[in-house]
């Protein structure tokens, strides 16, 4: 028996062919014309126009282009428009697009491209996101192949941001028209910098340069985009050399990895905002209990744990630098007050207001470990907060059907940095996306919607900032900090960082 | 009973089966807080009558059983609804999805079944007889229950951090290099890198799948190994092995040539059992290999409330576990 074991095994543990030893040489060698991009999730399709998903916006910006852009500070810049004029009244916008812009099949973009994009699809019936955007659109008027007159039911002044934001693309309309939508899901056609060549849902994308594009040539030729969706497995992945970059890993890492010979890793303030979007009832229904409770939260504190002080603590709904932002206006922490409003209702540590509190976890960097902190920071003065971990998607179902809790974390993107867009959307008593229902606040902010066709910019924006200011003075909103992006990369690939998040491949070349 | 009748009787039961299966992922479903017609399927700025009008339109206003009758009458006749998220339809998510995770459960097994017979026959070979070796009869069932014990989602980050990160000697994202490019013919990687006759796409894709087969099958492999031991020390004392020891083969000849043949046979409907708890732990482990397969389709679905794809991805996860286990539990062994 004793030879069995040493002579006997050996033979069928080699029969067996123990996998171990598969095979050598890693994956690790660098296409010096190309780059690979870990990346945490999908497109949810290839029409670019069909949801609304900030994540896959510099995904669809290397396949598609978009009228107006934006530079690294987010101030508005050419696109496939070259000039843009809007009317006084706010109820036309006048467009010049580029000339000799190519699809990568090959055929124009024209104006009619430009109409079918903003209002035919629509009309068709097409389900896309950017019907809402464009709900207001009545006529495109296309009076030559580079100009066209965008016409709204109502003043639309912030026309020329939405031109640069979510899902406003041009998609060629003869194309389209002929392969019908599965058919452009399959095989999208863009006049972006780059063209699809292979995809895999959940897996890979394959994109390679557009010779015939209209702007600079990206340096880089080919484009893998890995979909990683585990944060670990993206650190994983850049250190071991299988991407050459990837974001939004746990903050905790990006010390770690930037100490890293090969590696160079940042943290960048971008334009979304995390807040807690608060219920203007139930256990927040006392105005007490509300300023308490944010008056209470430490986000200097929240900002250098959590951000290593790169996200700026916020006073109202607006990143430092766009036109929502209140330069001088500060919503103080201070626990003595917070112990104060809440001893005015009857509450103490002794005898806590009882709310509910919500949270994603792995949504956005530290959100579950932020709620947490909240929620010890509230039971130090009195404020004791049930908190539940939900899904994302279950945020929006729960959101809609008008059952959050009191008050729910969650990272708003307002790239364009118009008020409109963010305390329009936040606050708005009529959208669902809003928990805050009270109309005393709330008519304030539909009043400003209706009138948004105030000739005056500045006027515009100003009441824009004093609605917000009020929001977050009576406890309608809880603004806590500007939202960081974690950015890895090989040393020798750079990039150009932008405020809103992109992370253009475009922008890239090897050093 | 002959084969026809026992066939019949296994189709019945995986049926009602996979019926059951789907009431209860249909009901589940539905009651978790929360508004399915509210899920993302508008945007952030969309209004109470649109959501009223997506609940029509999506039948969420109807009762709960009526809304069931109607989602499986689809089902049965090939339509598993749309993806509220990816507005593709279900069935052609499922139809790329399926053949990744087929493909790498079947080389898991294959991994699985691999390490099981020499595990199982090593635990025989150091087995305790009679007092003797004892210690190495408690070190083989110390290793065997150690790993048993770790979760293939921790192997998985064991193996990523081992050969992909400090040895950087098997890649673990995806199914192929960068600069590869992928055939489509099948779904199947392997099958149809071959087909297409690219080698360097096949040793890419097998490279791939390295780490993550390895991941799933290490966790299965323990209880075969388990099973072929008992089988082993059962068959020992049968009459033909003593027949053909007193005729003077050798050990080695005994157990490979006369023993293993019928110890191995009660390995089979344990595979099938196993292979059930290897496709449910794919979710995680495909996740973590950024592998394209029915886990993170699952998984996304999950993340976006998509519920057309869960439904159907659940359900068909139902149907792999069944199928499989009949056919490994039932048809091969003859009982």
């Amino acid at each position: 028996m004793a030879d069995i074991s040493r002579r006997g095994l050996v033979g069928v543990l080699a029969a067996a062919g123990v996998p171990i030893t598969a095979a050598a040489g890693a994956a690790a060698a660098r296409l010096r014309d190309g780059a690979r991009i870990g990346w945490p999730s999908d497109v949810p399709s290839w029409d670019p126009q069909f949801r609304f998903v900030p994540d896959a916006q510099p995904i669809y910006k290397m396949v598609f282009d978009q009228p107006l852009d934006q530079d690294a500070r987010q101030a508005l810049v050419p696109g496939l428009v070259t000039a843009w004029e809007m009317a006084a009244d706010g109820l036309s916008l006048e467009v010049e697009l580029r000339d000799g812009v190519v699809f990568h099949d090959g055929s124009p973009m024209t104006s009619a491209d430009f109409r079918w994009s903003f209002l035919e699809r629509i009309r068709a019936g097409h389900k896309v996101d950017t019907a809402h955007s464009w709900r207001k659109v009545v006529a495109i008027e296309t009076p030559s192949a580079t100009r066209a007159v965008m016409r709204f039911a109502s003043p639309a002044p912030t026309a020329p941001a939405w031109l640069a934001f979510l899902g406003s693309f041009v998609v060629p309309k003869a194309y389209m028209e002929r392969v019908g939508l599965d058919g452009f899901g399959a095989k999208p056609v863009g006049t972006g910098p780059y063209r699809l060549v292979d995809y895999q849902a959940n897996a890979r994308i394959v994109l390679e340069c557009h010779e015939a594009y209209w702007g600079p040539r990206p340096s880089l030729r080919r484009i893998t985009v890995e979909i990683i969706r585990d944060g670990a497995a993206r650190v994983a992945a850049v250190q071991s050399g299988q991407v050459d970059l990837t974001v939004a890993v746990p903050v905790r890492e990006v010390q770690r990895l930037d100490g890293m010979a090969a590696l160079s890793a940042e943290l960048n303030a971008i334009t979304r905002v995390t807040l807690l979007q608060v219920r203007h009832d139930a256990g927040f229904a006392d105005p007490n209990i509300r300023l308490a409770a944010h008056h209470a939260i430490d986000k200097v504190a929240l900002s250098r744990v959590f951000t290593n002080e790169v996200g700026v603590p916020l006073s109202v709904p607006a990143t430092p630098g766009t036109a929502g932002f209140l330069d001088g206006f500060t919503f103080p922490h201070d626990p003595n007050i917070a112990i104060e409003l809440l001893a005015r209702s009857g509450h103490s540590v002794a005898a806590p207001a009882r709310i509910r509190m919500a949270t994603t976890r792995g949504q956005f960097p530290g959100d579950y470990d932020m709620a947490r902190a909240i929620v010890a920071m509230w039971r130090t003065v009195g404020i004791e907060a049930a908190l539940e971990v939900i899904e994302f998607a279950r945020y929006f179902a729960l959101n809609r059907g008008n059952r959050l809790p009191e008050a729910t974390l969650y990272s708003f993107d307002n790239a364009t940095g118009d008020p409109e867009i963010g305390a329009g959307t936040l606050l708005n008593p009529l959208l669902p996306f809003s928990p805050w229902k009270d109309m005393a606040l709330g008519q304030k902010v539909l009043d400003l919607v209706d009138a948004a066709g105030e000739p005056d910019e500045v006027a515009r924006i100003a009441a824009w900032r004093a609605v917000t200011r009020e929001a977050v003075e009576t406890g309608a909103c809880m603004p806590l900090l500007q939202s960081v992006q974690t950015v890895v990369r090989r040393k020798a690939l750079s990039y150009r960082p932008y405020g809103n998040g992109w992370v253009l491949p475009q922008t890239m070349d090897w050093i | 009973m002959n084969l026809v009748a026992m066939f019949a009787r296994r189709v019945l039961v995986a049926g009602a089966t996979l019926l059951m299966a789907s009431v209860l992922l249909f009901a589940a479903l539905r009651v978790l807080p929360g508004d399915p017609a509210a899920m993302p399927v508008l945007p952030a700025d969309a209004t109470a009558e649109e959501v009223e009008e997506v609940r029509r339109a999506r039948g969420f206003d109807r009762s709960l059983p009526a809304e069931y009758a109607a989602w499986l009458g689809g089902v049965l006749s090939g339509d598993f609804g749309r993806s509220e998220h990816l507005g593709r339809p279900v069935a052609a998510l499922l139809a790329e999805a399926v053949p990744a995770t087929v493909e790498l459960a079947l080389v898991a097994m294959a991994i699985a079944a691999v390490l099981g017979l020499s595990g199982g026959v090593l635990l025989f070979v150091l087995r305790a007889e009679g007092g003797r070796a004892e210690g190495r009869a408690a070190i083989s069932e110390i290793g065997t229950t150690l790993l048993l014990s770790v979760p293939e989602f921790l192997w998985a980050v064991l193996f990523i951090l081992v050969f992909g990160v400090a040895l950087e000697a098997l890649p673990f994202t995806g199914r192929l290099d960068a600069d590869v490019a992928r055939p489509v013919v099948s779904g199947f990687l392997l099958l149809d890198t071959l087909l297409v006759g690219d080698v360097a796409a096949f040793l890419s894709a097998a490279r791939h799948m390295v780490l993550p087969a390895l991941a799933l099958g290490v966790v299965v492999a323990p209880p075969v190994m388990r099973v072929l031991r008992a089988a082993l020390v059962d068959v020992y004392r049968s009459d033909y092995i003593h027949q053909a020891r007193l005729r003077g083969l050798s050990e080695t000849r005994v157990l490979l040539g006369y023993a293993l043949h019928n110890a191995a046979l009660p390995m089979l409907p344990v595979l099938g059992v196993q292979f059930g708890f290897l496709v449910g732990g794919s979710l995680l482990v495909e996740v973590l290999f950024a592998y394209p397969g029915m886990g993170a389709l699952m998984v996304g679905a999950v993340r976006n409330g998509d519920l057309p794809v869960i439904q159907g991805a659940g359900l068909v996860y139902c149907a792999l576990v069944l199928t499989v286990g009949s056919l490994l539990g039932a048809r091969l062994v003859p009982r």
